[in-house]
């Protein structure tokens, strides 16, 4: 049909709403039902947000939502840790944009980034203050949101005089990062232990989350290949994995490995109930992420790998050279959409007695002095939670346009 | 044997099952000798290709043996990487690595398998590419070309490999005709260098040109061996009069 239809003359947006809204008298009706509905709804919930919601049970506990249990004292570690996080977030912004993918023009503050960095300055002074945070921490804030801009001019701008020797090292500050924020957290070095079970709130869920994301990964990609593997013990014994994690919920497994890793392993080895978790969740994930990447494999034409072997390249370096990077790239939206899956299923941790978000609400919401004040702790919740899915969603898609500029469909350079 | 030039690829008595049972070689026989250019016609299902592809190890077999460059082929892993790098394969449909720059499809088999240095990789892929007439475009990607530069992508790709044989499996197939000059020019200008070559193909102004040998083959059997002038005016054997009959 579409390929027939006459060209239509757009009419403006306003004429357009109007002829949808209203364009039969029932139409008419049913419209203004429906825009009643919404409005009473719309100022509902803003009574109840300015008037009645008592923000204070946030306010009061943030510091719990933001680290759990974490001993005070040791909080520096955490602040030293946020900051490093935004001076790394800052840089790669920064570098990404002096490199744009071939054939975008570099800019060094794109509309999209003017976007960013002015919603980033409004959330960093707004929020701390609406939180009723002292003001040394608001300066703290205050002063990391600065560092984080400050490192995406400074990158941006002089990025490109940093030698090519150097450049190639600074994705590696990535990977060290998290070794230096693990020691960080949890101690060790020359620091005082923080055990796990002190973690809790947003640290715990972010660390869980990037745990398990960051080695479900590869673990995903090693079962893929072995369900496609020649060998048949390789091959089954990925089919088995994947299909029993598959049919099995997060929440048994959960239970099981609380139950079941004490016993398998001899006492000293068994980690700590929070790792054990992590672990569950890791290989919980990596069943579906291989499902994704094999789908990428078999996109693949039979073609690449023959070529590649005829080139006398053997099977490991075809697979790494040829067939993943193309797989990947096809598997990569299915693959953040399990991330951000894994992400949220964090959640269910709270039912197994951590400490994450979602269970230090729930100790949060059994204090008599916040009793009933459900609503305002899961609103901010399920925002919070949104804005940590949205922003991978938009990573990944950003990831996404900046391989296609390589790919066959890309314009000529 | 020791005043004709080395034998590059014997194959005696090659037969193969499928695994559904389908007969596909049925006792075939192949000798090429250094610098010759063999091309194989035959309708399609004659097994032409599979016994191509058996040089170089991309099918197994059943019975018979194959020898390549002194190498046997045989279930030893190592030997078929070692056959492998002897021997360049072009495909019908190029099989480029669209994610790779032209440049890096020349150089990455050289630098990751033979272990050169790159930047000498890289000085000999802009060669080849300048030999086969398209090294303005080494910077782009695989999708950006024309199937004919392509093709001529991927024999480059090949040769940057250094092997001292080239099987081509149907390489102007998938071409639109206007295309299929531009390849054959290239081969044509290999096999003149002196590469030892075997061509599966229906260009019959190509074998009449460049081939040493024509071998004709029906239902998984060689049917007729000869030299192209013989073979393409005055075929001995009732099958080949009759695929020549339907080509022309």
């Amino acid at each position: 049909m579409a390929s027939t239809a006459p060209l239509v003359v757009r009419a403006s947006p306003l004429r357009r709403l109007q002829k949808e809204l209203f364009g039969s008298r029932l139409d008419g009706l049913i419209s203004i039902a429906l825009l009643a509905a919404l409005l009473a709804a719309g100022l509902g919930f803003f009574r109840w947000a300015l008037f009645q919601a008592q923000w204070a049970v946030l306010s009061a506990n943030s510091t719990l939502f933001a680290v759990g249990r974490y001993p005070v004292e040791q909080q520096w570690r955490l602040w030293l840790l946020t900051s490093l996080l935004a001076l790394a977030t800052g840089l790669s912004w920064g570098l990404l944009r002096a490199f744009p993918g071939s054939g975008a023009v570099r800019a060094l503050w794109p509309r999209n980034d003017r976007w960013a960095a002015s919603i980033l300055v409004v959330l960093a002074l707004w929020r701390p203050m609406a939180l009723q945070l002292t003001l040394a921490i608001q300066a703290r804030w205050w002063g990391i949101a600065a560092l984080l801009l400050l490192a995406r001019w400074a990158a941006g701008r002089y990025g490109p005089a940093i030698p090519q020797a150097c450049r190639r090292l600074i994705p590696l500050f990535w990977p060290l990062l998290y070794l230096v924020g693990m020691v960080l957290i949890s101690g060790g070095l020359g620091l005082v232990q923080v055990p796990p079970s002190e973690w809790g709130g947003l640290l715990l869920t972010v660390l869980m989350a990037t745990f398990a994301i960051l080695l479900c990964f590869p673990l995903g990609v090693l079962l893929a290949l072995g369900r496609r593997s020649e060998l048949p013990l390789l091959r089954w014994g990925s089919v088995i994995y994947i299909e029993f994690i598959r049919g099995a919920p997060l929440i048994t497994l959960l239970f099981l490995g609380q139950n079941i890793l004490g016993f398998l392993l001899p006492g000293g080895l068994a980690p700590d109930r929070v790792w054990r978790a992590a672990w569950v969740l890791t290989f919980f994930a990596a069943a579906y992420v291989a499902e994704a990447v094999r789908s990428g494999l078999a996109a693949v034409p039979a073609g690449q790998l023959e070529a590649a072997r005829s080139l006398g390249l053997p099977m490991p370096l075809a697979l790494i050279h040829v067939m993943l990077p193309q797989a990947i790239r096809v598997a990569l939206p299915a693959t953040v959409g399990q991330f951000i899956t894994l992400l949220q299923d964090t959640t269910v941790l709270s039912l197994i007695g951590l400490l994450d978000l979602v269970g230090t609400a729930r100790t949060v919401m059994a204090n008599p002095m916040f009793l009933g004040k459900n609503a305002e702790v899961y609103l901010v919740l399920a925002i919070l939670f949104w804005t940590c899915c949205a922003a991978l969603g938009l990573g990944s898609r950003a990831l996404e346009t900046r391989l296609n500029t390589h790919s066959p469909s890309a314009p000529q350079a | 044997m020791t005043s004709s030039p080395a034998l590059m690829i014997e194959a005696r008595g090659v037969e193969k099952w499928y695994p559904n049972g389908f007969h596909a070689l049925r006792g075939v026989d192949l000798y090429v000798h250094q610098g010759e250019v063999v091309v194989i016609m035959g309708p399609s299902g004659s097994g032409k290709s599979t016994f191509l592809r058996t040089f170089n190890a991309m099918e197994d077999f059943q019975k018979g043996s194959i020898v390549v460059d002194g190498i046997e082929i045989s279930d030893d892993l190592r030997r078929i990487d070692a056959i492998r790098r002897e021997v360049g394969m072009v495909f019908q449909q190029f099989n480029l690595f669209p994610h790779l720059s032209v440049l890096d499809n020349l150089t990455l088999a050289p630098v990751k398998v033979r272990k050169r240095p790159k930047a000498e990789v890289e000085r000999q892929a802009l060669e080849l590419l300048e030999r086969v007439g398209i090294a303005e475009q080494a910077h782009k990607f695989p999708g950006q070309l024309s199937g004919g530069q392509q093709q001529r992508v991927a024999i480059a790709r090949s040769l940057c490999m250094e092997p001292r044989i080239m099987l081509f499996d149907e390489p102007t197939s998938a071409l639109d005709p206007e295309m299929v000059q531009e390849v054959l020019a290239v081969m044509q200008e290999l096999a003149r260098d002196g590469m030892t070559m075997v061509v599966v193909s229906h260009e019959v102004r190509f074998a009449r040109q460049v081939a040493s040998r024509v071998v004709l083959m029906a239902d998984g059997e060689v049917v007729e061996v000869a030299p192209p002038q013989q073979f393409f005016t005055n075929p001995q054997h009732e099958r080949s009069k009759q695929f020549l009959s339907q080509i022309s």
